[in-house]
Formats: C-alpha cells, sequence, structure tokens
C-alpha cells in the first residue's frame, strides 16, 4: 500500500447512532488500475466509498484522493457512480449528462458536445434528447454513468455499477470501464457479484462487518481455497471411497473432493494401480465466488466467537 | 470562476430552470391575484397607520396675544359645528417672533410634530401654507381668521369678505411624520407579503433532490454550502422573476396613471430613488435570510408530510417577523424598533421602515453588512445540520461549532 496511489486509506471507522459500520478499513488503488471493494450487504462497501470521496467524514482514520488529504480537494478530478441512481426526471439526458459534468469543472457546452457523443457510443444516441423520465431505468442508469466520466476524470468511482443492468448493458458498462482504463483512469468499483469483479479487476479488497477480511489480486484470493477435483472412475466398487480423500462425495457418476496438499499424482498413480482407472479428471481452482463466500464465512464465524 | 462559485451557480441555474420551464410556473406567476386580496387586508392595516398619523396632525396660527384670544374664541364657536364631520386638526397656537414666514415652513419641516398647515400674519391677510392634501384644513383657519374679523367689527357684513388670505400648497417632497410611517409600513409589508410568496417555497427545495437521490451526486461533487447557496440563488431568480414581471406591470400602471403614486402618498424620508434600492436590497436580504432558514429546517424532513408539518411553524415564524417589524414600523426610534432592526430575521423589514422614516444611510450599509453575515451564518448551519442529520457525517456539537468548514 501506498499513499502516494491514487485511493489511499488507512484504518477509516465510521459510527452510525453508536452502532460502528467500518470499523478500521483501509485500502489503496494503484494508478490506472481496476481495484474491487468487494463485500456482502452491509458489509461498509458504500460507507467506506463515500469517506473516501468526502461525502462523510469517517470518525477516525486517515484517506487521500489524488494525493489531496482533504478529498473536496480534488472532486473535479474524480467521478462517481453512487450506489443509489439519482437524476432528475425532467432532465434531457444530454443536459442530465453535461449538468453532472459542469458540477465537475466541465464547460456547460463541452459537456452537452460530449454527452451526445458518448451516448451515440453507448447505444443511446436516439434518446439523447429524451426526458430521462421517458426512459427505461437502465438506460437512465447509463445515462448516469455517461455523467460521471463525461469530465474524463483521473479516478473513477462507482459504487455497485451493475446492478439494475440487463446482460447485454452489464457488457455495454464493462467495455466503458476497460475502455477508460485504457484511456489511463483508475477505477474503483464496489461489487457483490463476483462475475465482473473476477474479469475487471486487477487487484481487490473484500469487506465483511466492516473489516477488510482479504487484500489482494484475484488469484490471490482464489489461491486461498485448494484445488478441488472431479474423478470419473472406469471401475466403481465398494473399495474406492476407501482410497479417496476423506471429503469425496458422489454426485451423478463423478467423485468430487479436494485434491490432497502433496498434489494429486500418488492418488492417481493409487487408482490406476487399483484398476479403478480414470474415465474423467478435472482439477481446478475454486472461482472468487467460492473465496468470496469462504472469506466472508470465516468472518462470520470471527464474530460469532 | 472558482470552481466553488461555478458550483453554486451550476445549481442555481438548473433549479431556476427547472421552476421556470414548467406550465406550473404560469400558475405560479398568477399568485398576485391572492396577493391583491391580501394587500387588500394589508391596506386597512395601512390606513389604520395613516389614520392614527392623521390624528397626530396639527394645525398652527403664528398670531400675536391679541389675535390669539379673538381666535380662540372664533375657534371655540366654529369646531363643534365641524366636528360631526370629522373636525379640522387640532389647532396650536404659536407666539409670533421675528419673521413668521420662516417659523411657518419650519413648523411644516418639523420631525417632531406633523404641522399640515400653518397661518401667519394680519388676520385680513393672513398667508396659510399647507401640505397638499390639507386644504380643508387651510380653509379652516382662512374661515377662522374671517370669523375673528366679523367679530370684533360687530358681524353682519353681508358677503362682503374682510379677511383675503392668500393660500400656498408647498411641494409634494416635503413629507410628513404620518407619511413616513405609512410608506414604513407599506414597504414592511409588501417586502414581507413577496417574502412569505416566496422564500417559504425553499421549505421544500432539498425534498426534490432528497426523493430522487440526487442529493448524493450533488454532495459529492461540491460542497454542502455552495449546493444550498446554489438553491438559494435559483429560487431568488424565480423570485426576481416574479417581482421584476409585476413590478414591470405596475410601473407601466404607474407611467400611464401618475396620480396613482400620488394617491399613494410615498414619501420616504430617505428620497424614493434610494428608497427603492434600499428596499430591493433588503427584500434580497430577507429571502435569503429566511429562505435559509427554511432550507435548513426543510433539509431536515425526510417525507414530504413532514415538510407540510413544517409549513405552520414557518409561517408562525414570518409573521412574528412581520409584527415586530410592522412595530418598528409605528414607532420609529423607539427601543422595540431598535431591536427589531438588530435580530437578523427581522432586520431587513425594520430597515425598510426605517429607511422611510430617517434620511441618514450610514445605518442602512452597517444593517447590509450584518445580514449578509447572518444569511452566510445561516448557510453554514443549514450545511451543517443537514451533513450531520441527513448525511450522518460528525456530530451535532460539531455543527454548531466554530471550526467553519472551508467553502473551497
Amino acid at each position: 500500500m501506498s499513499s502516494n496511489d491514487p485511493v489511499w486509506a488507512e484504518g477509516l471507522i465510521k459510527r452510525f447512532d453508536k452502532a460502528e459500520a467500518v470499523k478500521g478499513v483501509s485500502l489503496s488503488a494503484p494508478q490506472g488500475e481496476i481495484y474491487g471493494v468487494l463485500g456482502p450487504n452491509g458489509a461498509g462497501k458504500t460507507t467506506t466509498l463515500r469517506m473516501i470521496l468526502g461525502i462523510i467524514d469517517p470518525d477516525a482514520g486517515e484517506r487521500r484522493l489524488l494525493g489531496e488529504s482533504n478529498p473536496r480537494n480534488a472532486s473535479h478530478r474524480v467521478g462517481y457512480l453512487p450506489e443509489e441512481r439519482g437524476l432528475y426526471p425532467g432532465m434531457k439526458a444530454r443536459e442530465a449528462i453535461a449538468f453532472m459534468g459542469a458540477l465537475r469543472g466541465l464547460d456547460w457546452n463541452e459537456g452537452r458536445k460530449r454527452a451526445g457523443e458518448m451516448m451515440e457510443q453507448a447505444g443511446l444516441g436516439a434518446s439523447v434528447d429524451k426526458k430521462i423520465r421517458q426512459m427505461s431505468k437502465g438506460m437512465a442508469q447509463l445515462v448516469q454513468l455517461l455523467g460521471s466520466i463525461v469530465h474524463k476524470p483521473e479516478l473513477i468511482v462507482l459504487d455497485e455499477p451493475f446492478s439494475g443492468l440487463d446482460p447485454v448493458n452489464q457488457e455495454h458498462l464493462e467495455s466503458l470501464i476497460l475502455a477508460e482504463q485504457a484511456r489511463g483512469a483508475t477505477i474503483l468499483f464496489s461489487t457483490h457479484v463476483m462475475a465482473h469483479a473476477e474479469r475487471l479487476c486487477a487487484r481487490l479488497s473484500i469487506i465483511a462487518g466492516g473489516l477488510v477480511r482479504f487484500e489482494g489480486t484475484v488469484d490471490e484470493a482464489r489461491g486461498r481455497l485448494p484445488m478441488r477435483a472431479s474423478y470419473v472412475p472406469v471401475k466403481d466398487d465398494a473399495e474406492l471411497p476407501a482410497l479417496l480423500p476423506a471429503d469425496a462425495t458422489k454426485i451423478g457418476d463423478s467423485w468430487r473432493f479436494t485434491v490432497p496438499e502433496g498434489g494429486a499424482e500418488t492418488l492417481v498413480l493409487k487408482l490406476i494401480q487399483t484398476g479403478h482407472g480414470i474415465s474423467g479428471l478435472t482439477m481446478e481452482r475454486p472461482g472468487l465466488h467460492d473465496a468470496f463466500v469462504n472469506i466472508v464465512q470465516s468472518a462470520k464465524a470471527e464474530a460469532a466467537l | 470562476m472558482n470552481l466553488t462559485l461555478r458550483q453554486t451557480f451550476i445549481i442555481a441555474r438548473r433549479d431556476f430552470l427547472a421552476v421556470v420551464a414548467t406550465p406550473t410556473f404560469l400558475l405560479f406567476l398568477l399568485a398576485p391575484l391572492f396577493m391583491i386580496i391580501l394587500g387588500g387586508l394589508g391596506g386597512t392595516g395601512a390606513s389604520q397607520v395613516a389614520q392614527s398619523s392623521a390624528n397626530a396632525s396639527r394645525i398652527a396660527i403664528i398670531a400675536t396675544p391679541e389675535d390669539e384670544a379673538d381666535l380662540r374664541a372664533a375657534e371655540k364657536r366654529l369646531r363643534p359645528l365641524l366636528d360631526r364631520f370629522g373636525g379640522p386638526p387640532e389647532l396650536q397656537y404659536v407666539p409670533m417672533h421675528a419673521d413668521p414666514k420662516i417659523t411657518a415652513y419650519g413648523l411644516l419641516k418639523s420631525n417632531k410634530a406633523d404641522y399640515i398647515a400653518v397661518m401667519y400674519g394680519p388676520l385680513e391677510q393672513p398667508e396659510i401654507v399647507h401640505h397638499p392634501r390639507a386644504t380643508g384644513s387651510s380653509a379652516f383657519l382662512a374661515e377662522l381668521a374671517e370669523q375673528t374679523l366679523r367679530t370684533r367689527k360687530g358681524g353682519l357684513f353681508g358677503d362682503m369678505t374682510l379677511s383675503k388670505a392668500t393660500v400656498t400648497a408647498t411641494q409634494t417632497s416635503v413629507s410628513s411624520v404620518g407619511g413616513r410611517q405609512t410608506t414604513g409600513y407599506l414597504a414592511v409589508f409588501t417586502i414581507f407579503l413577496v417574502t412569505l410568496l416566496l422564500a417559504g417555497q425553499s421549505v421544500g427545495m432539498l425534498a426534490e433532490e432528497k426523493s430522487n437521490k440526487v442529493i448524493e451526486i450533488l454532495a459529492a461533487a461540491a460542497p454542502l454550502e455552495a449546493v444550498f447557496l446554489g438553491k438559494l440563488i435559483g429560487m431568488f431568480g424565480v423570485a426576481l422573476l416574479f417581482v421584476g414581471f409585476w413590478g414591470g406591470l405596475a410601473a407601466i400602471a404607474v407611467t400611464a396613471i401618475p396620480e396613482l403614486l400620488a394617491a399613494a402618498s410615498l414619501q420616504p424620508a430617505i428620497g424614493m430613488p434610494t428608497f427603492l434600492i434600499l428596499c430591493g436590497l433588503y427584500f434580497t436580504m430577507a429571502y435569503m435570510l429566511l429562505g435559509a432558514v427554511f432550507l435548513g429546517v426543510g433539509g431536515q424532513a425526510g417525507t414530504i408530510r413532514e415538510i407540510q408539518m413544517l409549513s405552520l411553524p414557518i409561517t408562525v415564524f414570518q409573521v412574528a417577523m412581520f409584527g415586530l417589524s410592522s412595530a418598528a414600523a409605528g414607532s420609529p426610534g423607539s427601543s422595540i424598533a431598535r431591536f427589531a432592526e438588530v435580530f437578523p430575521f427581522s432586520s431587513p423589514f425594520a430597515m425598510a421602515a426605517r429607511a422611510a422614516t430617517d434620511a441618514s444611510l450610514w445605518p442602512h450599509l452597517l444593517a447590509l453588512l450584518w445580514q449578509g453575515l447572518w444569511v452566510a451564518i445561516t448557510i453554514l448551519i443549514a450545511a451543517r445540520l443537514f451533513r450531520v442529520g441527513v448525511l450522518k457525517s460528525g456530530s451535532w456539537k460539531s455543527a454548531f461549532g466554530f471550526g467553519w468548514s472551508k467553502l473551497a
């Protein structure tokens, strides 16, 4: 973690009505990377992002945003899509985007011009002069996202950007995020949908119960769990379960179990020697989803102690 | 331009257009119909002030002791005949000194009492000077001179006139105490009414942002102080459009029918152009001050129902400020007037009334600075309360602390 990173926070604490929502979160998003903040509902993701952006002040801890100890001083270099989407229903889409850009220091006319171009690229060209209230929820959400990046910010913070979008629009959004990264922007986004994080994030933090439970790359997160094997024997008899690891369970024709710590070679050799043979064998790391569930459940168990 | 200032005006622009570019704005513009009805009520109040000032009017005769005795006797005979019609104002006899003409004009310009007509000189050819609308009192004085001479000469002179008075009406710029108080009251009432109609709307201004969640975008992009000030300026722009529209129509009416202005008898001590500029500035301050309070209070409301519930205390607060300022207009220079002038939320009204009765300019400069300071303080406190109460950032104690957050 480096305090020179575009986003840096150390020991952030926030209490609401004496209950600690965030209990000491530290994170750091490196320049030009896509950084994920993952966590179950109520984990403290949104509160953490709002503290980092300076919308609310932490009760304790430090934060730096684009090198500024007061995040408000960097607000014109930041784009933000809040979890609770909000646009003025009576505003035309182009005006809404220009308005959001103008709030971040972009010239209003330039904002209007860019809004038209961006909407065209996002497949919303026909809706440029539609009022927000005339648009679908997904379209309005894309408009808001375009509004949060129209001023070409150095840092883009997206709070649950995929929620409420259909798969096609989710694809649009992923492309847009990657395009912004290619432009040079650093992106920080929160989600509890692991597939997006797995595809997009270079690094991520998993927050649960107001604390960071994991910080690292997607592979490092997945690496916390042992590999899993799916084995289909040539001959399946009563002796086979005794040869397999203790957690082996049979689903259909295949046996599922955790690959032993020393590797699968010894086990495979034994299965061949005993005549059970190998009709099929796959071994893979658990996905981020499993790692996430494992981390969150561990946190819950720890809290229950 | 400083980014915070830019953000303030961007928010103001959005709010202004959001209100003006809607069909409902036309309904809003029709509000003066309601205002005319209330104006009738206000006129009653103003006429009461005017009536009380009429009761305080005086007429005077500058006379020698010999003439005074005869004039008193004549007055004693004539007055009962006229009292049933309201009667002439109280007559005071002023001893004649060096130059009665100077004394007469001095009385008419006096701030201590409201002399509306003065007679001086020999009873055969008296000089009467009076305010333009005091022709009745002037005629009464002339008749007193005539009756006094007739009595002296034994009466019965047919249609022969013994006293030939020269009557002179003073310039309209010579204002009376009553006229000034009436002007002061009208200023208070007008500013109050327009503020009541327009500033009260600010109570629900944050409701839109809270209900459609735009507040998060605004709060993330701009300091809350800029959000609050921007919203106030936006609504003030709407108010200016409203006042400009109807004020323009009123100006056209006055230009077309000049008698309307003469009938209004507006006589501010500070002079009409300065008075109008000050009224404009005090309206701005009244709007900003009360609007900031309402915006701050309304920002704390979570639902439309809560906002509706807040309407009553807000209206009561406004009426209280109006009552205080009306009292100040009715008794210039009194301790209640001084209090109303200093208390920030009644100050704009009371100072407008003061402009009508007091010609000095410096108190207004001081008052405008004072009120401007309170606009800033109110917006800062409102923003901090919003940050604590709604955004749940910081503590209630910190909202009233002295470590004011920077606007930039």
